[in-house]
């Protein structure tokens, strides 16, 4: 595969993995030190740009944040996670917008499906998002993810499984 | 139950020790519309907050009930409050959440309005024919018949006939102080909108808002989280918070006040967790010794009908809008002094969407947990609630020595260990949803009677 399809290949499999369940592989796709961020909307038209003067949706500085998310949904004590709602991700328009030796961006779109089985409800969030990968011998990790989520008039819940 | 005696949904028997719910208060869409008409369209709702218009001819946009409401400021710098609804075919005249406009303009028929509600256009009017009534008529967008702050919070009644806000607000302005005086140079909303929904009733936030024992049961995953980051120094510790099992071995209580507004608190064993920590002496000065201790407590705070305060990990205002009698509309902000120093800030919203957020992990379980009560709502063998009865052996009419530290008077009073998880907290917005609601269904007005 080329770098390019090696770094799509990433972007497959971290939506993959959350729809498998597969948390240890998924965790395994980020750097230590990846950077995690879900920006909120600051108006109709404007996403925010910084995450240490403005809300996000999520804000991770490294990887420990998605590391409790796991911890939680293992923890079989969150009402919310139980059943874990079924997701599938359907990831589309990958581009790699820069590569270098070591470095690599992508863009995707996303949109994922869930299900939520207590309440037998079904919603779709979509969005794009933005990918920095770094080469780690063969391979690449993530090195930081943001998601831009379009429709974040949210309902019930969101977790990261679900974006 | 008779919908005609509205109050007996609530039954409220304080000399026998009663007090009890019925869940059709939660679940039964007739009684949810008279809410609307005797509720929410006829006392005090929170609009937003005067630091959201810095400049001239800002404007923001948000709901009493099922209303839409346009807040602006006007190129004068006066505040006002209208519907945000078109007086020629009633479209919306505000599109956005926020802006800054000289003229509100309608988009349907081209209508034009100043910031100061006033038409300044109608389109194409001299061609138009127009009579002598039309002429004799107002056409400025209506002004809310109330419209009052309390220290920058915004307030607006789609009723004249409420008392005024200070007066609504009552004994609870001094827990209201305690989050609205943290800052010196006065406090803002930190950018970026959280808005969803819950199919659930609006009242179980409002129940929620003030419930200590829920903690325990519904958030555990996330205390094994914050367990983790204090003790092993693992996880994401830029959102480090109080240690919850350590609130177990505290002091707290609740105070109930007049026109349905509660609230509930608890010591705070890890002050230094608190973003306020860093500027206390500061705050000491400014508004004294007692009252700077205070703002260290977890304080949960409810203005009736559908507007929060949390001050537990971050200071958080919420409101709750009903959109059907089993869907309700959240939106939440996180509240902080302006100026802050940058990495307090950065904390603080840490905190907040670790705890808060939707996208958090402590409200997706509450949300979840008000749709299966909804679900609940609907067993027909279900009646009465107990929901409501914690700490009722507790109660002390008036104010207690932790009230009166704070000169403040309220309905009742309860203080006991953090193990007690009162419940009477909820009684005082109960009795009003009967008052209102039975004033209503009697053609009372909403005030100025006794139930």
């Amino acid at each position: 595969m080329s770098q390019a399809e090696l770094g799509k290949d990433v972007v497959l499999r971290e939506a993959a993995y959350l729809d498998e369940r597969r948390w240890d592989d998924w965790l395994d796709l980020f750097t230590e030190q990846c950077e995690y961020w879900v920006p909120s909307w600051l108006t109709e038209e404007t996403l925010s740009t910084d995450p240490q003067k403005e809300i996000s949706h999520i804000y991770y500085a490294n990887r420990s944040g998605l590391e409790d998310r796991i911890l939680r949904i293992r923890s079989n004590r969150s009402p919310a996670t139980q059943p874990l709602r079924r997701t599938t991700h359907i990831i589309g328009g990958i581009l790699a917008t820069a590569i270098t030796e070591t470095d690599m961006q992508l863009r995707s779109s996303w949109a994922c499906h869930v299900f939520e089985q207590r309440h037998k409800k079904v919603n779709t969030l979509f969005g794009h998002a933005q990918y920095r990968l770094q080469r780690r011998g063969d391979t690449w990790l993530i090195a930081a993810k943001k998601t831009i989520l379009q429709n974040d008039y949210l309902p019930s819940m969101v977790d990261i499984y679900c974006i | 139950m008779d919908i005609g005696d509205i109050k007996l949904y609530v039954d409220d028997r304080p000399d026998d020790g009663v007090f009890r719910v019925h869940r059709k208060l939660f679940s039964d869409a007739e009684l949810h519309e008279l809410e609307h008409k005797y509720i929410f369209e006829r006392t005090w709702c929170f609009l937003g907050l005067d630091t959201q218009m810095p400049r001239p001819n800002d404007f923001i946009t948000g709901y009493i009930g099922r209303t839409s409401v346009i807040v602006a400021r006007d190129a004068k710098g006066g505040l006002g409050a209208f519907l945000n609804a078109c007086r020629h075919k009633g479209a919306l005249v505000c599109r956005t959440e926020s802006g800054n406009a000289k003229y509100l303009v309608c988009g349907y028929h081209g209508w034009a309005y100043n910031t100061a509600g006033k038409n300044v256009n109608i389109k194409d009017r001299d061609a138009g024919c127009y009579g002598e009534s039309f002429d004799a008529d107002s056409h400025d967008l209506i002004p809310l018949p109330r419209f009052e702050s309390y220290k920058g919070l915004l307030f607006g009644s789609l009723c004249a006939d409420v008392p005024p806000l200070h007066e609504f607000l009552g004994e609870i302005t001094a827990l209201l102080d305690l989050a609205m005086d943290q800052g010196p140079q006065g406090m803002e909303f930190i950018p970026g909108r959280i808005t969803y929904t819950y199919d659930a009733n609006w009242k179980l936030q409002m129940d929620n808002g003030n419930d200590y024992y829920h903690l325990t049961s519904t958030h555990p995953s996330l205390m094994a989280v914050v367990e983790r980051r204090e003790q092993a120094r693992a996880g994401n510790v830029e959102a480090r918070q109080f240690d919850w099992s350590k609130r177990f071995t505290q002091q707290g209580g609740m105070f109930t006040f007049s026109n349905g507004h509660t609230s509930t608190w608890l010591n705070q064993g890890q002050p230094e967790n608190r973003p306020i920590f860093a500027t206390l002496g500061e705050a000491k000065q400014r508004v004294g010794h007692t009252r700077a201790e205070w703002m260290l407590k977890l304080r949960n705070l409810t203005i009736f009908p559908n507007m929060q305060i949390a001050d537990s990990t971050s200071l958080l205002i919420r409101t709750f809008r009903p959109l059907a009698v089993d869907k309700t509309e959240m939106r939440v902000w996180c509240l902080a002094p302006i100026g802050e120093a940058p990495e307090v800030r950065a904390w603080r919203l840490r905190q907040f969407e670790d705890f808060f957020n939707v996208s958090g992990m402590a409200t997706p379980d509450d949300t979840t947990l008000y749709e299966d009560a909804q679900v609940g709502f609907q067993a027909q063998g279900l009646e009465w609630l107990q929901g409501y009865q914690r700490g009722t052996t507790a109660v002390v009419p008036g104010p207690n020595a932790s009230a009166a530290e704070l000169g403040m008077h309220p309905v009742a009073s309860v203080q006991g260990p953090y193990d007690m998880q009162n419940e009477t907290c909820f009684h005082a917005p109960y009795r009003e949803w009967a008052r209102l609601m039975q004033a209503g269904a009697t053609g009372r007005k909403p005030y100025g009677h006794k139930a």
